[in-house]
């Protein structure tokens, strides 16, 4: 059960690859009224410099949670550490490195999208003023133009959850954490974001994790698909996707694509046939 | 859909204008109407005949009760912060928030007229009456935070400061307008009371006590309804800014829920330390008024020489018969306007379900209802239920059966639609859902409504006590303030400030037995 560290297909071998994320035996385990529960068993994982990397499984396979420890908002357990850009990740994200997007956009619904955008600059206690720019790109980016002083409450839950998208960009981050956050949105408008996800990080090599329910989301996007199985939260196996990129819409229908998702969808159904 | 509205508002006052001819023709042509129910006209003639006394009472309860909420809700933001970002200190003053929102207001008056000077006791009253509500709903509306963004300020590596000046400030700004509304009637009804054991010569409390003997029903309905309008205006104020903030216009009442908070990594020690300190703050500040501010022993016992008054001494058992006695009085009214006011909501929610016609013409006279203050009933009360012991049945139901109904209304109104099309679904009709789901959803917000409303019961029958019957704790504070018997002033106040606090917590632990 053993996970072998992340491939190294995305760069050429003769150069020494630099790590962003490192996960060694990293576990957790919460304490319940009913006696402790364990989320996830010690694992370890090794994400290079400008990868995009799938996390799939299970619900309480543990891989929110492994991104939650990523972002420093929960510690593993004793004897497992997580390294971000070789630092805690408490010390990462208060140099403001790090973007996060939830399923739940989570927006304040006092403040205007360009206001949300916003938010991280303030607190992390940066002038919004000089960032005026980058906000407006951002907005144009994920397509919200004419939208800067719209409220959350007179936003569809796509947009918001573009705004969310935006906002987790704003600061220009190093690492770029996506916990399901396309996953409360209907199948047609996932897709139209998977592109869009694809086209915004294509434009920024952005370090990016991201944990999804869904395997064509994941096999569209990701270089490397983290499969995880659940009681205990486990590694199971760990998939490289080969499709070049810039990927196009059509790849959804591409027969590879297919036999690769049937593929994952086996290796997330393995744990009935392993002994 | 711009109709709708419209037609709404023609039949509501197409309504109002049946409901005053109807009055204004029986209580102009019937025996009983001219004598309890007085025509609509009258009382409008009446009152510009007494045009000049209502505007020397009405500016001075007015004054009075503006600068009792100014304070009262100064005083009510800066611990709702402080408490937000120490829990510990909310524990610590568990004991003082509980008996203020507990305490029958007008027992605190005589005793303010001890240390106050001026128009100070009704307006220190005052701010003691605003003070819980605008507390509690600061409070729930600074703690409220969606657990996402907290992760979102954490994720940046924002700190709990932060939190608080992006966050959280904002976020409680609709809960703190909500307070300020459900707190401003009650700073008028705080004036008022105040008036009654202040002895003062102008406001709202005087006026009723010089009108009550009269027996002059147009006069007395004109008071009800000026001091109600007073109050009402001050609920008015602050419903425009609530409204633009929180886009949802539910119905919101006193947050008698109240999320005790959870030293977090704190040791049993540490809990019992702050429940013990929660117990005792009170009595230190009782103890430490009376000796800083330097008033005879003999006007202002301490906590001590209280007990001792009940405890020890020649006159102790006298004092003890004539407490026990008055609470032989007063106890079982309240119990029973307690029971008969929360049952009789909890009737006419529940019909509100099965006859939806019902709720649309009840909820508005609830809603407003429920803000008018206490004493405003009293000349209705007077004139129709007279003197004795119906009259303050009637008065703690009444005082129990508005806010519970509109809680318990909520409560039937929050139950999942699921749950009641699921009901449907299985072809069970209103009733089943009544039984099924709506009354076990909606469990809570009855304890809730008990729990606001116990003390009030108390309140109610201690007011009718004290203005019109004659027997009972309310009437024996009153003799003893009108006698100078100090000791007893302070022994009566103790012990009914401990049983609505006793009541309080005897839902609190009710409702922990039942709901699991």
């Amino acid at each position: 059960m053993n996970a072998p560290p992340a491939r190294d297909h995305m760069t050429p071998p003769d150069a020494p690859e630099p790590v962003d994320v490192i996960i060694d035996q990293a576990g957790k385990t919460f304490q319940t009224a009913r006696g402790p529960v364990r989320a996830l068993d010690p694992i370890s994982l090794k994400v290079p410099r400008g990868a995009f990397v799938a996390l799939i499984g299970p619900s309480g396979c543990g891989k929110s949670t492994l991104l939650r420890m990523i972002a420093g908002l929960e510690q593993p357990d004793e004897g497992g550490a997580v390294l971000v850009r070789s630092k805690h990740p408490e010390q990462f994200r208060k140099e403001g490195e790090l973007g996060i997007a939830f399923q739940d956009p989570a927006l304040l619904p006092w403040r205007s999208v360009a206001d949300n955008i916003a938010f991280p600059l303030q607190i992390l206690g940066r002038p919004v003023k000089r960032h005026a720019a980058t906000i407006q790109a951002l907005i144009d980016l994920v397509g919200l133009k004419g939208y800067e002083a719209a409220l959350p409450g007179q936003l569809s839950g796509g947009m918001r959850q573009r705004v969310a998208i935006a906002r987790s960009l704003v600061t220009d981050p190093s690492v770029l954490l996506l916990d399901e956050p396309f996953g409360a949105l209907d199948q047609i408008l996932r897709r139209a974001m998977n592109v869009e996800l694809q086209r915004i990080w294509a434009t920024r090599q952005t370090t990016t994790l991201l944990v999804t329910h869904g395997i064509d989301e994941a096999v569209f996007l990701a270089d490397t698909v983290v499969v995880m199985h659940a009681k205990p939260g486990r590694i199971a196996e760990i998939i490289s996707v080969p499709f070049a990129r810039p990927r196009l819409p059509s790849l959804f229908s591409n027969p590879d694509f297919h036999a690769l998702c049937d593929r994952l969808t086996e290796s997330l159904h393995g744990e009935d046939a392993s002994p | 859909m711009t109709t709708q509205p419209l037609r709404e508002n023609a039949r509501i006052l197409f309504g109002t204008l049946i409901f005053f001819a109807i009055w204004e023709f029986l209580g102009a042509t019937t025996s009983w109407g001219i004598a309890m129910v007085p025509a609509p006209s009258r009382i409008l003639m009446q009152a510009f005949a007494d045009r000049e006394l209502y505007w020397l009472h009405g500016t001075a309860t007015i004054q009075t009760s503006a600068i009792g909420f100014a304070i009262g809700v100064t005083v009510a933001v800066i611990a709702a912060l402080l408490f937000c970002l120490s829990p510990g200190l909310e524990l610590a003053f568990r004991g003082i928030n509980i008996a203020l929102f507990a305490m029958p207001a007008i027992v605190i008056g005589p005793l303010l007229v001890l240390f106050l000077k001026g128009d100070w006791p009704q307006t220190v009253l005052a701010a003691l009456m605003v003070y819980f509500p605008a507390m509690s709903a600061t409070l729930l509306g600074l703690r409220t935070v969606d657990p996402r963004i907290a992760d979102l300020v954490a994720a940046y590596g924002g700190g709990e400061a932060r939190l608080m000046r992006y966050v959280r400030l904002r976020g409680a700004l609709p809960d703190l307008f909500a307070g300020f509304r459900v707190a401003a009637p009650l700073a008028v009804l705080g004036a008022v009371l105040g008036e009654f054991g202040s002895g003062t010569r102008w406001g709202f409390g005087a006026f009723l006590l010089s009108a009550l003997p009269q027996g002059n029903p147009a006069r007395l309905w004109g008071i009800g309804l000026a001091s109600s309008a007073i109050a009402l205006a001050g609920y008015a104020l602050f419903l425009l800014p609530a409204r633009r903030l929180s886009a949802s216009s539910t119905a919101v009442t006193l947050a008698a829920v109240q999320k005790a908070a959870r030293p977090s990594g704190g040791w049993a020690w540490q809990r019992i330390a702050l429940a013990g300190v929660a117990v005792a703050l009170p009595f230190v500040i009782w103890w430490l008024a009376v000796t800083l501010t330097h008033v005879s022993p003999i006007i202002a016992p301490g906590p001590g020489r209280t007990v001792m008054f009940l405890i020890e001494g020649r006159q102790a058992a006298a004092a003890r018969a004539a407490l026990l006695t008055a609470l032989g009085q007063t106890l079982p009214v309240a119990l029973l306007g307690l029971l008969a006011g929360l049952a009789f909501a909890f009737a006419l929610a529940a019909l509100s379900l099965l006859a939806p016609a019902v709720a649309r013409a009840m909820l508005p006279i609830a809603l407003v209802a429920q803000n008018m203050p206490l004493v405003a009933v009293v000349p209705f009360v007077v004139l129709i239920f007279g003197r004795d012991v119906t009259a303050s049945v009637f008065m703690a139901m009444l005082v129990v059966f508005f806010p519970a109904y509109v809680l318990l209304h909520q409560g039937f109104t929050t139950v999942p639609r699921a749950a009641s099309d699921l009901v449907s679904a299985y072809g069970g009709g209103r009733w089943k859902q009544l039984v099924h789901v709506a009354v076990p959803y909606s469990i809570g917000h009855l304890f809730a409504a008990a729990r606001l409303v116990a003390p009030q019961a108390l309140l109610g029958v201690m007011v009718a006590e004290w203005l019109l019957s004659g027997v009972g704790l309310g009437n024996l504070l009153n003799v003893s303030r009108g006698g100078l018997d100090y000791d007893m002033i302070w022994a009566g106040a103790l012990v009914s400030i401990l049983i609505s606090v006793g009541a309080y917590e005897a839902v609190g632990l009710i409702e922990r037995k039942v709901r699991r």
